[in-house]
Order: structure tokens, then C-alpha cells, then sequence
């Protein structure tokens, strides 16, 4: 899912310099759910930086037990409305992706939104949460057991800690 | 002879025991003073669940929480 989010972002890019895209390492941006769990209960995959050649960072976490992952990418473009502008495009991405999904406003950043559903082939529940905030487009997907969905308190919890984040790191 | 009349006599006496207050609740069924309780009705094994395992709950977690390892790590999750 983070392709199409990624391929959305490719068509807004279009037109722009890399170099315009805020500088600073990007490794420090993903929020790591541990925050808000028991601290241990998920390890994070190395950080893929400049997902599908798009300015931005992506990182997996992966639950213990291996049931669960939260995929975090915040994809950092040229300005708001291309942040925006690739968010609609991952938005209509997910939508083919996500099986019955079920999309809600969700308060978090600018435009949160979170879509729930399941893989196409039925085997994860998975949501979505998706937000831009300033020139950052921001999706993280929970994908778990058909029976086991994320709870939307803790997807509105981990979003907002991202949201801060990201807001913090802009601000340095 | 006298042995059946004495077993008619009984038989008579306890019938009469049994019927006179059925006769009795005819005649008063404008005037019942009487008060009447329901039966009670014997009470069978009684459930109720407190948590996932009917304890307390594991981990302190209390009645209707489970304690397991969920997507917040361990904690207690809602049944």
C-alpha cells in the first residue's frame, strides 16, 4: 500500500526539485509505537529513507509475535499542496486496495483520514491512517489478523504522536 | 362387614377434609381476604462471569479485561 501511496506521490512530484524538499535527517521522523505499548512489543525494520524514490523515510514495525506490523511513511515534498495532493492520491490507491473499507475523518494533522478493511485476500484486517501536516504527506498502516483489528484509540494515539513529531521536526 | 364400614368411615372423613375448603373458596370468591404467594422456584446454578477466565482477572486487569499480548504490548485488552 505504500506503493500506491508512493506512485501518488511520483505524479504530484512532477515538476518539482528534490532540493526544495525541507533538509535534515529523516531518520529521526518515524514515531516508534513502543512509545505507547509496553515498550518492547515491537521491533523496527532498518529505515528505508527515500521510499520508491520519493523524499521521506519509511519504517515497519513488526509485533513480537509476528502477528501484527504498523508500516510508517512520511513522505516530505515540496510544499502543502503537494503534501495534500499526494495524500488524494494514496487515498484512491487504498481504496482498490483495501477490501470493504470503511473511511472516516480522522482528527489528526490536516485532512486525517482512516480507512478500515481488509487485504484483498482476506487474510489481515488493516487500517489506515493518513494526514498531512505542512509539506508532509503521512500514512501508517496497522495490518493484523482478520479477527484481530488495531484499535482505533491506539491508530489516534500513535497518529498524533506522529503528528507532533513531524511538527517538531519542522520546527528545528 | 365392620372392617369395611370402619375403611368407608375413614375414607369418608378424609375426602371430607379435603373437599370442605375447595367448597369454601366457591362460596368466598367475591370476599377473598386470603393472601397468596407465589411458589418460589428453586434456583439453579448461578454464573456470573467476571473476566475471561471467571476470576477477578489476571494482572489485576478486573472483571471483563484479559490480560494478553496484544497490539500495545501486555496489557489488558476487553474480552
Amino acid at each position: 500500500m505504500a506503493g500506491g501511496f508512493a506512485a501518488a506521490a511520483v505524479l504530484t512530484m512532477s515538476g518539482f526539485g528534490y532540493a526544495a524538499a525541507q533538509p535534515g535527517d529523516f531518520s529521526t521522523l518515524p514515531v516508534d509505537p513502543n512509545l505507547i505499548t509496553d515498550s518492547l512489543a515491537y521491533n523496527a525494520a532498518p529505515a528505508v529513507f527515500n521510499p520508491n524514490g520519493q523524499p521521506g523515510v519509511e519504517t515497519v514495525y513488526t509485533h513480537r509475535d509476528g502477528s501484527r506490523t504498523i508500516t510508517t511513511t512520511v513522505l516530505v515534498l515540496p510544499d502543502a499542496g503537494a503534501a495534500t495532493a499526494a495524500l488524494d492520491g494514496a487515498r484512491a490507491g487504498l481504496a482498490a486496495q483495501v477490501a470493504n473499507g470503511n473511511s472516516q475523518p480522522a482528527a489528526v494533522g490536516s485532512g486525517g483520514t482512516m480507512l478500515t478493511g481488509m487485504s484483498p485476500d482476506g487474510s489481515k484486517a488493516v487500517t489506515v491512517l493518513s494526514f498531512a501536516e505542512g509539506n508532509t504527506a503521512t500514512t501508517i498502516e496497522f495490518a493484523g489478523a482478520p479477527k484481530d483489528p488495531v484499535p482505533s484509540d491506539l491508530v489516534l494515539e500513535l497518529g498524533r504522536k506522529q503528528d507532533t513529531a513531524i511538527r517538531d521536526w519542522q520546527a528545528s | 362387614m365392620r372392617r369395611f364400614g370402619m375403611a368407608l368411615a375413614i375414607v369418608a372423613a378424609v375426602s371430607g377434609s379435603v373437599v370442605t375448603p375447595q367448597t369454601a373458596y366457591a362460596a368466598q370468591s367475591s370476599h377473598d381476604t386470603n393472601v397468596y404467594t407465589q411458589p418460589a422456584v428453586p434456583m439453579g446454578p448461578k454464573v456470573q462471569s467476571l473476566d475471561c477466565h471467571g476470576t477477578t482477572g489476571g494482572m489485576g486487569c478486573g472483571p471483563g479485561w484479559f490480560w494478553r499480548d496484544g497490539w500495545r504490548g501486555w496489557a489488558c485488552y476487553p474480552c
